[in-house]
């Protein structure tokens, strides 16, 4: 056992991780799309910024989001690299948020709350920031916004006008008023267009552009940042000797670390919580390994029936006959 | 993994690079878009015509004589002779009528050469046409006669056509041309709402296919566009209607020039 701890463990981890690397990544591709959601393109080429106030508002939302999934997983990033995802994701999210809601007016507030009412939801799944319904939200605010920028570039300063059957139809200039109904107007201030008109199929690239990179970006740092934890815990499980930590691994698969809260804790913290874990399920597989052995009712069973295959299950648990050429039965 | 692992530098390189990202998306929000600076609010370099409007308005012969001195010198006996006649206007003739005669003519033929010369022969050009719109009748009246409305417009146009891309910057002609670009929307809706039942397409399209030409797409406004809509709005938001184009030039016209309707009341 000591001559095992003191030999280099067989499966070492690198130093550097590929988690890293995918984290690096994921938030270069979120600041770029945040950088292209945050510009809007006038008529005369010009550049300018789509303003803080939806910002505002989408950090809000990414500042809940992450105080909710906080407070799920009980973990905090306990490293660079994690407390870099960790921001990585907080920025993604309040960009693709703020990029999403109306610049200002009542349609961002209602946007808005819609948003709130979806991130004070608790998390079906501890291991994504965003649930695939309000990602779907997000894309339809998205074309939302895109579609009232599109009417604002061409100075139609409401979501629809709809004709009204035969009043449309007569030609009287007296009847323009009650011809048409404008359906959800805004003003181009609750826009926010720059004053030269925006251009629209530029700025729809750009804007496009970023939100596809700022979701990539999330969803490629929501995947490194759990691998980097994942990551952790490998590195703790491998200070033991190589056999044990397989056998540790075994009772302890890598896929629940997270859900059995391995995520985010301190170094000192993590060891105790796996000493629980493998003391507390080391001990179950005993004692039903017991009340297996001491179990006479399988004899009535059947081998084509339910209980039959649970019987036929239950015998693979049974100790196999020790092998009469192996040291331990010839000492 | 070990395989497929990048080096600590560069992860580090991303990672800082990633960051610079992410204070410029911040940053970038709040960049201001450039303001507009009317080429008349820029400071003036030299001698120039005062207050051009002036010129285009009810009490432009109070100072017409002023642009004598202006227009070029190959041009000035014909000038002097064309406003001469253009500002006697006393019996408010019909539009077409009256440039089918020999003074109209003698103007037609003295606003196009004008209309070539220098920017200052630009301005006494649209001066004139002004003047004829004031003194001259194109009012259709209830029989319908857009003849005379279509041949103002056609004087419009081609001085439109000729000189609003040059005077979005020119300090000189870009109100002028703003106006000429009102004066020419209502002209056009007259002749297009001529009929008591019904419109004339013609008109509206010729002028819809010209607006379009000279402001440029709501997605992509002109410079000449731009100006229009940092000085009348209204008459901006209405290029992107689908149904009357001209309607909002109408109205920042009737804001400008109330009593120019066609009936020689502005004289």
């Amino acid at each position: 056992m000591t001559e095992a701890a003191a030999s280099p463990a067989p499966h070492s981890v690198p130093a550097e991780r590929h988690a890293e690397w995918l984290i690096a990544l994921g938030a270069l591709m979120i600041g770029c799309g945040g950088l292209l959601l945050g510009v809007q393109v006038d008529a005369n080429r010009g550049f300018s910024g789509t303003g803080y106030a939806a910002f505002a508002l989408g950090g809000t939302l990414a500042l809940v989001s992450t105080i909710m999934r906080a407070r799920e997983t009980q973990g905090l990033p306990r490293d660079g690299s994690g407390a870099f995802a960790a921001l990585a994701v907080f920025l993604g999210l309040a960009f693709v948020s703020g990029g999403v809601l109306a610049p200002g007016g009542p349609w961002m507030i209602a946007e808005f709350a819609a948003l709130l009412v979806l991130a004070l939801r608790r998390p079906r799944d501890s291991s994504r920031w965003i649930g695939s319904g309000t990602l779907w939200l997000l894309v339809a605010l998205f074309l939302f916004r895109l579609w009232i920028t599109y009417q604002g570039s061409r100075n139609h300063w409401q979501l629809l006008s709809v004709p009204i059957p035969i009043l449309s139809w007569l030609p009287f200039d007296f009847l323009a008023p009650i011809q048409y109904v404008a359906l959800g107007s805004f003003t181009p201030w609750e826009l926010g267009l720059p004053p030269a008109g925006v251009d629209f199929p530029i700025t729809l690239g750009l804007w496009s552009g970023g939100f596809t990179l700022c979701a990539a970006g999330l969803f490629v740092v929501q995947l490194a940042a759990r691998e980097h934890q994942n990551d952790r815990v490998h590195d703790v499980i491998h200070t033991l000797p190589a056999p044990v930590a397989g056998l540790v691994e075994r009772l302890l698969p890598e896929d629940e670390w997270e859900t059995l809260g391995l995520h985010g804790q301190p170094t000192r913290l993590l060891c105790k919580r796996i000493e629980a874990l493998v003391r507390e399920r080391a001990q179950r597989q005993r004692e039903f390994v017991q009340a297996f052995e001491r179990a006479q009712l399988l004899g009535s069973t059947r081998a084509d029936d339910f209980s039959g295959a649970i019987q036929a299950a239950l015998t693979e648990l049974e100790p196999r006959p020790a092998n009469p050429r192996s040291p331990e039965a010839n000492p | 993994m070990a395989g497929s692992s990048k080096s600590p530098t560069a992860t580090r390189v991303v990672m800082a690079l990633a960051g610079v990202l992410f204070v410029f998306a911040l940053l970038v929000r709040g960049s201001k878009p450039a303001a507009i600076v009317r080429p008349e609010d820029k400071p003036s370099e030299g001698p120039q015509i005062e207050q051009p409007l002036q010129l285009l308005a009810r009490g432009a012969a109070l100072r017409v004589a002023e642009l004598d001195r202006w227009v070029s010198k190959d041009q000035e006996p014909e000038w002097k002779a064309v406003r001469g006649s253009t500002f006697a206007l006393k019996e408010c003739p019909a539009t077409m009528d009256w440039l089918d005669g020999a003074e109209g003519q003698r103007f037609g033929r003295c606003v196009a050469a004008l209309r070539g010369g220098t920017r200052e022969d630009a301005f006494a050009a649209l001066v004139l046409v002004f003047q004829l719109a004031r003194a001259s009748e194109w009012k259709p009246g209830l029989r319908g006669h857009i003849e005379h409305a279509e041949r103002l417009g056609a004087l419009l146009e081609g001085w439109l056509r000729s000189w609003s891309a040059r005077s979005a910057s020119d300090p000189l002609l870009v109100e002028p041309a703003l106006s000429a670009v009102l004066l020419y929307g209502r002209v056009m809706r007259v002749a297009w709402r001529a009929p008591v039942l019904g419109y004339n397409k013609a008109p509206y399209e010729r002028a819809r296919a010209l607006l379009l030409e000279i402001a440029g797409e709501s997605a992509h406004r002109s410079e000449f566009g731009q100006a229009l809509a940092a000085r009348h709005p209204v008459a901006a938001r209405g290029l992107g209607s689908d149904f009357d184009v001209l309607e909002g030039l109408e109205e920042e016209c009737a804001v400008l020039y109330p009593k120019l309707v066609g009936d020689c009341e502005d004289r």
